[in-house]
């Protein structure tokens, strides 16, 4: 099983990226790139080459969603793991997330000490 | 109480995030209010809407992510009605509603406190005027007791019923099993020779514990003496290990340490510095610790400080305008009631000589600044832990594990000030068994003591956390129950006299039960710790003399 190391993270909101970034870099030993936007994660995506996307949902310039779907265009990046982070979390609306091929759905607020093994989590279950 | 370094240093990380943005809540709220103020008078414009969507949808998510929950709870609702806002007709309506939501969010920016992010538990009392007595049993007094011993099961049964504790016995082990997995207890007492080997009882916990990440709590018996048998319940992780015939004091001790290994309160730490910006760092690294922290920045309002914030150790600047440190120290150790308190100096010297010469002045340890978050948190909370050893030894009663005479006094005086600051009501009761001589004289005094030991444990398993207990001589006791009032403290009281006086005391010669008295008086009524006690002294006595077995309030 591979081993995940490097995370595309897309978070409009500069406090919250703070947080996620410590939650991921220093407890979770994750590489991230942190983007402002959905836009921005479809520019940076070929440099950094993920292993697992982690967007929010709500952003402007292009929102989580939208992000995704220009990616999975990429032949690189189609099958690449994503994870909707979102405060609505409304079985309708993560199944719409689900439907679209993203792996899970992240409820925010997020604990920061226990989002890398969430993360973790389901990064080995897509793995199998 | 312990963490694991790097979860402080991220602990410490995250609240320096969290400050961050507790410091642009302000700009963030007039932005809000500024965009709201345009959109009322241009409800159709969309983008302006959007705009203003978003910014309360942002609110609330960065708000709730650093558990702002009240700040983040308004946002939101700011965000929904102004979806309905769009959508509405009768914008005036909405408009009134939103006005009132903003009013709201306004308020709860304002209640923002620095606490920290994820859940360290906070103990401190909750600061409600009125409590309604909830009778916090403790859940985890459950034992299981397996020994093949019928009719050895049901006396250490009745007996161990007395103090508090739920018993279950099996005698065979398919039994336990199957209640081990419908139920943990918070204890098991195994005998050792259970089944058809010498130590097949032990070898069995064993092959359990194996299997578990947290091992059982057991406590063997056994009629064997010998070393090797020992080991073995050792090693099986066994906590106690006695030999028949066993005695039931030594047997209730044992689990009475098992089961009410509750969590002490957090530590508390006195912070003096004259530097606000250094001790506010102390400070946030002890709390994200789980610590209690209170910051002296002018050395001369020590004293006014300690007089009302009794910390577990004193964290010090060497060098302060004034006076030094080290002159505080000594005048610390001066004072009766802080000559064990820890007192840790904190400075960038860097002279052996000069730190053992602040050692010899009444210093216990010595930190270098910089001091790393994680060697900072673990110099404090060795040394509270051991100060704190000491001073519960000096604090309480052997027998019982409650409170001195002494200490319940300096706490009767502690809590009703606290009272007094937070003007909230406070309960102080007096109790005495009801014909204690004749228990003693009549079945002896070891029979006594298990009376004594019995109401105890009733005691710490009826009362709630932050009542205090304490033995005030022979079969005196006192309870202090802040935050309550006299109505409410005589029902908790009732409730516990009840069932001790169901309680079945054992003696070689015959089963009994026993009672006792209360009078109970309260603040604001009487608000001198004298006036306080002798009120309840005397109701006590109206209680004895009319009867006994009954709670009798003191009114103005």
């Amino acid at each position: 099983m591979q081993e995940l190391s490097r995370i595309l993270y897309a978070e409009d909101q500069i406090d919250i990226q703070q947080v996620a970034i410590l939650a991921l870099e220093t407890v979770g030993d994750f590489t991230v790139k942190t983007c402002n936007s959905g836009l921005e994660a479809t520019i940076a995506i070929d440099d950094f080459k993920p292993q697992l996307l982690l967007f929010d949902v709500m952003m402007p310039d292009m929102d989580g969603p939208t992000a995704l779907l220009k990616i999975r265009e990429m032949p690189d990046y189609k099958d690449t793991p994503a994870i909707f982070m979102t405060a609505k979390v409304q079985s309708n609306e993560v199944q719409s997330y689900l439907d679209m091929g993203a792996i899970a759905v992240i409820a925010k607020p997020f604990d920061p000490m226990t989002l890398a093994s969430e993360i973790q989590e389901i990064w080995q279950r897509s793995q199998q | 109480m312990t963490q694991d370094p790097d979860n402080v240093d991220i602990q410490v990380a995250l609240q320096q995030l969290k400050i961050a943005f507790i410091d642009k809540i302000p700009a963030k709220l007039t932005e809000i209010k500024e965009i709201w103020q345009t959109l009322k008078s241009k409800p159709e414009d969309v983008e302006i809407s959007q705009l203003l969507h978003r910014l309360t949808h942002t609110l609330a998510g960065t708000a709730a992510t650093f558990k702002l929950d009240e700040l983040a709870e308004c946002a939101r609702e700011i965000e929904n009605a102004l979806q309905s806002f769009s959508t509405s007709t009768n914008t005036s309506l909405a408009d009134i509603e939103i006005e009132s939501l903003l009013g709201s969010l306004s308020n709860a920016a304002l209640n923002t406190t620095t606490g920290p992010i994820t859940n360290i538990e906070q103990t401190d009392v909750p600061k409600v005027s009125k409590v309604i007595p909830t009778i916090d049993v403790n859940k985890n007094n459950l034992v299981y007791l397996i020994d093949d011993d019928d009719d050895f099961s049901h006396t250490i049964c009745m007996q161990i019923q007395t103090f508090g504790y739920q018993v279950q016995s099996f005698n065979n082990l398919s039994a336990f099993n199957k209640a081990l997995n419908l139920q943990e207890p918070a204890v098991v007492i195994m005998d050792v020779m259970f089944g058809e080997s010498k130590t097949s009882g032990i070898d069995y916990i064993a092959k359990l514990n194996k299997d578990r990440d947290v091992p059982l709590q057991t406590i063997f018996i056994t009629g064997s003496h010998d070393i090797e048998t020992r080991l073995n319940a050792v090693r099986a992780n066994g906590f106690a290990y006695f030999t028949k015939p066993v005695l039931m004091t030594s047997l209730v001790n044992a689990l009475d340490k098992l089961s009410f290994k509750v969590e002490d309160s957090p530590y508390s730490v006195l912070i003096v510095d004259d530097s606000a910006t250094q001790s506010k760092h102390a400070a946030l690294t002890l709390q994200q610790a789980g610590m209690k922290t209170r910051e002296v920045n002018d050395p001369l309002l020590l004293l006014n400080t300690l007089s009302e914030f009794t910390p577990d150790l004193i964290l010090m600047d060497v060098y302060m305008p004034n006076c030094t440190g080290l002159e505080l120290s000594q005048v610390i150790r001066q004072m009766e009631n802080y000559v064990s308190t820890p007192i840790v100096f904190l400075s960038s010297e860097d002279d052996l000589g000069k730190k053992l010469g602040a050692l010899s002045l009444g210093g216990d340890d010595f930190l270098t600044k910089p001091v790393k978050p994680w060697h900072l948190v673990s110099a404090v909370s060795s040394r509270a832990l051991r100060a704190r050893m000491v001073r519960k030894l000096a604090e309480t009663d052997g027998l019982t594990g409650l409170l001195n005479h002494s200490k319940s006094k300096e706490c009767l005086k502690n809590e009703l000030a606290r009272a007094k600051r937070e003007n909230t009501p406070l309960a102080f009761a007096m109790l005495d068994l009801d014909f204690f001589k004749k228990i003693n004289d009549t079945y002896g005094h070891p029979t006594g003591d298990c009376v004594l030991k019995s109401i105890a444990n009733l005691f710490k398993q009826r009362l709630r956390k932050y009542d205090i207990v304490g033995r005030y001589g022979g079969e005196e006791f006192v309870i202090i129950l802040p935050n309550t009032d006299l109505e409410a403290a005589k029902k908790l009281i009732n409730v516990i006299r009840a069932r001790f006086s169901k309680l079945v005391h054992y003696s070689e010669e015959k089963d009994f039960c026993c009672t006792f008295s209360c009078g109970i008086a309260a603040f604001p009524d009487f608000s001198s710790e004298t006036s306080i006690s002798d009120e309840a002294d005397k109701a006590l006595y109206q209680a004895k003399s009319a009867g006994r077995n009954q709670v009798i309030c003191a009114r103005k």
